[in-house]
């Protein structure tokens, strides 16, 4: 195992030169970013930019064809159990076991992170009180809704209190009262200055409203990176929306023009 | 539209169906990298694979039936004590109840399959109307069972005309059919009740309790298949002892049983009542009307699954609402506990998984009572039960291999956990250790009731464990090093019969060498066979193990 530097050893995520294929098929290509202690780092890109890939990648899902990854300084490619032990993580969708309640579900999550009974019941609690879960708390997943099922795993991810939070469009499906919940649990919770949250999302107000920096990717290659501001003055637009930068820099504003001048009048 | 329309949708919708039913990627698997080539047409030849080895055991189960029919016709002193007539009767009879066993059990596999893949309601939205769906659903459903059910009605008459001639056989056509018919009712039915009952149950105290008792009570009908080979000779038995009586109105009554009226066929056919013995003259009247009474009540069921299908198969799964909620409260416990108890409690809402776990208790139930029956003392009775035990061991093994499909789903999410595979490995070894401890104590139990000898019986059940316990270590070893370079995906046994059968051969080997060194050591005395047998055991152990736990198996 690689020796972690001691500067490395607070940074909840470094991606070096990450590259993700499917067979011949490249989906992230030489990724590098880090999520820095207190951060918020929003993933941005369109359907099949890579994002989901790189999440995958983080959490042990797909193996990488190049490059590392590092959580706390450790190589989740040697050392993968104790990566998995220090992150919470949201996937895209709701992939669950049907036949558990959230409860037992959670039960068997708070057991795989040797979590306390105490602990694990008071947070469980707390934050099913917060999202109103109670009533489904007992009823099998399968017959939940999907916004639901999304809380559930939002709840999963919490249960532990991980240093590292990776979540792939975790907002989705979810009501706004809950969304807004949500966002100030992720606020408050790099409010320490220790942890660090890697967000993905195709929703440029939720990033603008809530992410420290953004990274934008497109057809695997990270494009832009930095705070809104930043990101405004490389593209050379003072007030530009996320939504404009990210068009000018995956170079897609003409594109969507086109696109939308070849569908004519859509009522027609 | 039209059918054809019907059965281009149903094209896509099997081949869907056929994707997420191998690959589960709807419950969250997800591949390797390296493996996402020519999905779809894996799925379908696996499916077809499934497919073939159940129709395989079901065209052995016609063509051994038809060589036992030739061979009783040929040399009618087999067995003398049985009349020609009511020996190729129930030999049908078991046929029939074994193709509808094997049909009905098919079906449990795949019904929670199709509401989990959720191929069905993706079509809901479309601009499809109401008539096409349900016959989508019935293509559907009938494309599920097509080649066991085609392979129940070319072999059976053809068989049956080989060995009686060919008017017998077209005699065993309506037995068939009728078969088919009820086994698709039945799976459809009980997956309806699956659906009300046991998947939408909420969790928690007493209503597992209640989950497992309506699991037993629909796994009984199904568990019929292996009882009824087992207790093959005791059938024989009595139906001598029924022939021996001559007729009588108690038989009148079992022979209009079904399936015997229609089993009976045949042999009517032949040789007429007076073949039977048993049957007085009139009773072609009662066989007769009870034939056809199955026969309607078949029609009924078929009309009843056309109209039904589309409802069951379309419909959410509903939760009862007048149920209370349990205190919120989490017990974390340690990993390969926590991956045991998250498998019982997948069982207990899981038709198809219950079923692995309850069939080798169910069978040691019913072989520890044949042993209490034997009378006192008998030696026979003595090597019964520990055959018994044998078989418990043997039955807890080959069901092993499909515990690995629990971890298929929700896949990706349980693979972000920091879980390794030992700690899965060992949960899994532990519920099969379990199954075979609580089918061989159940066993032991009720044989040391009549046979009072503690130290064999005991002994027996504790040196064949360690063999169990490798050869579940080997069995999921190796399914779990496929996983990792192959992503293998077992999501049902109908799906992974293949798999399931592969991995299963070895592990029986293993699990079936200590049993085999104590016949052959025995006879120089019982301690010494127990011995051999416990030392060969803990060798299995000691191969097996490295291959699940050591080095590059997580």
């Amino acid at each position: 195992m690689a020796r972690a530097s001691p500067a490395s050893v607070s940074v909840p995520l470094a991606l070096e030169r990450l590259s993700v294929a499917y067979g011949e098929r490249p989906a992230v290509q030489s990724l590098t970013l880090a999520v820095q202690p207190g951060e918020i780092y929003g993933l941005l890109g369109s359907n099949g930019a890579g994002k989901t890939s790189t999440i995958k990648a983080i959490v042990g899902l797909v193996r990488p064809v190049a490059g590392s990854i590092r959580v706390f300084g450790l190589d989740a490619l040697t050392d993968g159990l104790a990566v998995k032990a220090r992150i919470g993580y949201v996937p895209e969708t709701s992939m669950l076991y049907e036949a558990l309640t959230p409860r037992e579900f959670l039960e068997f999550v708070a057991s795989v992170r040797r979590m306390e009974a105490a602990v694990a019941t008071r947070r469980m609690q707390s934050y099913a009180d917060a999202f109103r879960l109670e009533a489904e708390m007992e009823e099998p997943i399968a017959t939940l809704s999907n916004g639901t099922r999304q809380k559930v795993l939002i709840l999963a991810a919490l249960l532990h209190a991980p240093p590292l939070l990776v979540l792939d469009e975790p907002l989705n499906s979810l009501d706004p009262r809950s969304v807004r919940i949500m966002k100030d649990v992720l606020r408050r919770y790099v409010a320490t200055g220790e942890h660090g949250v890697l967000f993905s999302t195709h929703t440029m107000e939720v990033a603008e409203q809530l992410c420290h920096r953004v990274g934008i990717l497109d057809r695997g290659v990270l494009r832009g990176e930095g705070t809104l501001a930043a990101l405004r003055a490389r593209v050379a637009a003072g007030d530009a929306s996320l939504e404009e930068i990210f068009l000018r820099l995956t170079e897609e504003q003409e594109g969507v023009r086109a696109a939308v001048d070849s569908l004519g009048d859509p009522s027609a | 539209m039209s059918w054809r329309e019907a059965r281009r949708i149903a094209d896509v919708a099997l081949a869907e169906l056929s994707l997420q039913a191998v690959y589960a990627f709807r419950q969250g698997n997800i591949l390797p990298a390296d493996r996402s080539k020519d999905l779809g047409a894996r799925s379908r030849r696996r499916v077809l694979q499934s497919k073939v080895v159940i129709s395989f055991v079901l065209g052995v189960f016609a063509l051994g039936a038809a060589s036992l029919l030739h061979v009783k016709a040929a040399d009618p002193s087999l067995l003398a004590t049985i009349p020609v007539g009511l020996f190729e009767s129930a030999i049908l009879t078991g046929l029939f109840s074994i193709d509808i066993a094997l049909l009905w059990w098919t079906g449990v596999q795949v019904i929670p399959t199709i509401l989990s893949s959720g191929v069905l309601t993706v079509l809901e939205p479309l601009p499809v109307d109401d008539s096409t769906l349900h016959r989508v659903a019935g293509i559907l459903y009938l494309r599920l069972f097509d080649l066991p059910a085609l392979t129940i009605l070319v072999l059976t008459p053809l068989g049956i005309g080989i060995a009686l001639g060919p008017l017998a056989g077209l005699a065993a056509l309506p037995g068939a059919v009728v078969a088919i018919v009820y086994a698709l009712a039945l799976s459809l039915l009980t997956g309806r009740f699956f659906l009300r009952r046991v998947q939408g149950s909420r969790g928690g105290g007493g209503r597992v309790v209640v989950r497992w008792a309506y699991l037993v009570l629909w796994l009984v009908p199904a568990f019929a298949m292996f009882a009824f080979i087992t207790a093959a000779p005791a059938f024989f038995r009595s139906l001598a002892v029924l022939a021996a009586q001559g007729p009588s109105p108690t038989a009148t009554l079992l022979a209009i049983a079904f399936p015997f009226p229609l089993a009976a066929l045949p042999a009517l056919v032949v040789g007429g009542t007076a073949s039977f013995v048993i049957l007085s003259p009139s009773a072609d009247w009662a066989l007769g009307g009870a034939a056809l009474a199955y026969g309607a009540l078949a029609v009924w069921a078929a009309v009843w699954l056309a109209s039904s299908i589309r409802t069951l198969l379309f419909l959410p799964v509903r939760t009862p609402v007048d149920l209370p909620t349990a205190s919120l409260s989490l017990r974390p416990t340690g990993f390969a506990r926590a991956v045991l108890v998250k498998d019982l409690r997948i069982a207990s809402r899981t038709p198809g998984y219950a079923f692995l776990i309850l069939l080798p208790i169910l069978d040691a139930g019913a072989l520890g009572l044949l042993t209490y029956a034997t009378p006192t003392q008998n030696p026979v009775a003595a090597s019964l039960a520990l055959a018994a035990v044998t078989a418990a061991a043997l039955l807890a093994t080959f069901f092993g291999p499909a515990f690995f499909a629990i971890e298929v789903v929700a896949y990706s999410y349980g693979r972000s956990l920091p879980l390794s595979n030992r700690s899965i490995v060992l949960g899994k070894v532990a519920l099969i250790s379990i199954m075979y401890l609580v089918a061989a104590g159940l066993i032991v139990g009720i044989t040391l009731l009549r046979f009072f000898e503690p130290t064999t019986f005991v002994a027996f059940v504790l040196a064949e464990l360690p063999a169990v316990v490798g050869a579940a270590f080997f069995e999921l070893g190796l399914l779990f090093r496929w996983a990792r370079h192959r992503g293998l995906a077992i999501t049902n046994l109908y799906t992974g019969a293949w798999f399931a059968l592969i991995v299963s051969i070895p592990g029986l080997l293993l699990a079936s060498a200590p049993v085999i060194v104590f016949e052959v050591a025995q006879s120089a005395g019982v301690a010494l066979g127990l011995g051999l047998m416990a030392l060969v055991a803990l060798a299995v152990l000691a191969f097996s193990a490295p291959l699940a736990l050591g080095r590059g198996a997580s």
